[in-house]
């Protein structure tokens, strides 16, 4: 790409630096940010700038927070005998989304990988057992993928919580909502049947 | 089950060909470096998703060119079956059956069952265990989907239990606890191999036995012994005694990727006793073999493709082995050869039904 503008040349190099921007995208975005008044550049650098300097990690469980204590871990009102173990704030929002869990999060930062060099050492474990040390937590819900690389975390972790009485659940796997039968994939379909749950006539 | 016609555009030296096939014999001739083998290859590439040879996707693309296309239309069990294959640059390789893609390459393995034998298969029998692992894994995962699922989830675990005593050995401190994990998630997956592998080869042995005295017309008894150290003890006890050995070695050194065939002609290894001739009767009885159990398996006939294989046998040799193969319950039959008149008068003396091509740089002929 010719640029006529140095200026621009260096905006399309900045934008087109995150992932999933291309050159071209890059050009339309900073051709519109020229369209449009001064102060929406300004509010929009700022907010990166804001960002950057002010997002902190919770001390508690490693989320994404404003402040050194994230909301979620704050409330009151959320039932805190509970923790769901996740990758990362991603699966965090999805979880929020669905409305059907009240309890706390614990952010593990990934999934034990050594190909791609992440061992137990680099997730957040360690800190997860020292929340279970006051006694407080009843349950622990793994909800990671549901992959090699996920089991073995999930195995790791329960082997790590061993002796302590805490109920250690998973995500339940099988066929999904609106999902035909007959389009699930065999290893899916098998694994349902196998864990199957009681019918409740309620 | 028959191939009834190919199009090929760049894939290695063709650029642009489209074959009608008989769905009986096909002799293919032409001088060496015309195209006569990656012919084959592409329609064993067509029936598995991937070359024999293990060529790369990009070594595919023909020279100067940035990528290959394959268009395949099968006749299976009285349906049609179109398969097509897309290697673009920057892009996943794309494996359509009529129209629609595969998410996984390896679900269209078994769809279209295919044998080949070239002339390297010799080394099946010289080199080291891995081949003979790839020709066990190659036939029971075109006969059960399930085997190869298994085996894709036995080795993804493998390189992840290997790629973590790497890293113990480069942190020079070992974390016994995630180890233990990783050999307890082999266990299901590697007992499943061992069984499926040792079922197999009760089977196929006899076969195999069957074959070479028919093939050799001598009365040499060939036999096909599965090794594995999970014959006679459970992994489980195997990959704990193993662990120190592993940890010093950063990699797993036990289990069913180092299972092994053993081959024996007249109860001596086939390796070190058998002739040239007696070699090249053995890996064709293995392949014909493996073809009769796919056919059994599969209720249909597989795709036989067979590369220069009249090569240093006598015209009395090839003539018995021509009778074999039209006499024989095979379906579909590929044969190269470079001598364009031997395979022609042999097959019209046989008064068998075929169809001839001309193959010339990348362009086929047909011959009438």
């Amino acid at each position: 790409m010719n640029f006529s503008s140095k200026l621009i040349e260096e905006a399309v190099d900045a934008f087109s630096s995150l992932p999933s921007v291309g050159k071209k995208t890059a050009l339309r975005l900073v051709l519109h940010l020229i369209k449009r008044e001064p102060e929406v550049s300004t509010q929009f650098a700022e907010a990166i700038i804001n960002l950057r300097k002010n997002i902190k990690n919770c001390q508690i469980c490693h989320n994404f927070s404003d402040e050194e204590v994230c909301v979620i871990c704050k409330d009151k009102r959320r039932d805190r005998s509970i923790i769901c173990v996740v990758e990362g704030i991603r699966d965090v929002m999805a979880i929020e989304d669905t409305g059907h869990y009240k309890g706390l999060y614990h952010i593990l930062g990934g999934v034990i990988s050594p190909i791609e060099g992440v061992g137990p050492n680099e997730l957040n474990i360690t800190t997860l057992q020292h929340r279970l040390e006051d006694g407080q937590i009843r349950e622990i819900i793994m909800a990671l993928s549901p992959t090699i690389e996920g089991d073995t975390t999930i195995f790791y972790i329960s082997k790590q919580l061993e002796g302590l009485d805490i109920k250690i659940s998973t995500i339940a796997r099988g066929v999904s909502f609106g999902g035909e039968l007959e389009y699930a994939d065999e290893l899916t379909l098998g694994r349902s049947i196998i864990s199957r749950i009681p019918y409740r006539r309620d | 089950m028959q191939l009834n016609r190919l199009i090929l555009t760049n894939f290695k030296n063709y650029e642009f060909e489209q074959l009608n096939f008989h769905s009986g014999l096909n002799c293919i001739v032409g001088m060496n470096g015309m195209g006569k083998t990656n012919l084959l290859d592409a329609i064993y590439y067509a029936c598995m998703g991937k070359s024999y040879f293990g060529i790369n996707d990009r070594d595919i693309v023909r020279h100067e060119t940035d990528f290959f296309r394959l268009e395949a239309h099968f006749e299976r069990l009285e349906k049609a079956e179109s398969i097509v294959v897309k290697v673009m640059p920057r892009k996943k390789k794309v494996l359509e059956r009529n129209d629609l893609p595969y998410a996984k390459i390896s679900e269209h393995v078994g769809l279209l069952p295919v044998v080949i034998i070239v002339p390297d298969d010799t080394l099946i029998a010289t080199e080291g265990s891995e081949v003979r692992r790839r020709f066990l894994d190659n036939t029971l995962s075109q006969i059960d989907q399930q085997y190869l699922k298994t085996l894709l989830k036995y080795n993804h675990i493998l390189k992840q239990r290997n790629a973590a005593l790497k890293q113990f050995g480069e942190h020079r401190k070992a974390d016994p606890a995630l180890l233990k994990i990783y050999n307890d998630q082999l266990l299901e997956p590697g007992e499943t191999l061992h069984q499926k592998r040792a079922a197999f080869i009760a089977e196929f042995g006899p076969e195999l036995a069957k074959t070479y005295l028919i093939i050799s017309g001598e009365k040499e008894k060939v036999s096909c012994k599965y090794q594995s150290a999970l014959t006679d003890q459970k992994f489980g006890d195997l990959l704990s005694a193993a662990q120190e050995k592993d940890l010093i070695l950063q990699r797993t050194t036990i289990g069913p990727h180092r299972d092994d065939l053993n081959f024996q002609i007249q109860g001596r290894a086939l390796k070190r006793f058998a002739s040239q001739g007696q070699l090249k009767s053995f890996i064709l009885s293995l392949k014909l073999a493996q073809y009769s159990v796919l056919k059994m398996k599969k209720k249909m006939a597989p795709i036989l493709l067979l590369d220069d294989i009249f090569d240093k046998l006598d015209n009395e040799r090839i003539k018995h082995l021509i009778q074999l193969l039209i006499k024989g319950d095979f379906g579909q039959i590929f044969i190269t050869d470079t001598h364009k008149d031997r395979v022609s008068e042999i097959v019209t003396q046989s008064g068998a039904d075929n169809q001839q091509f001309f193959i010339e740089s990348g362009t086929v002929q047909s011959i009438q």
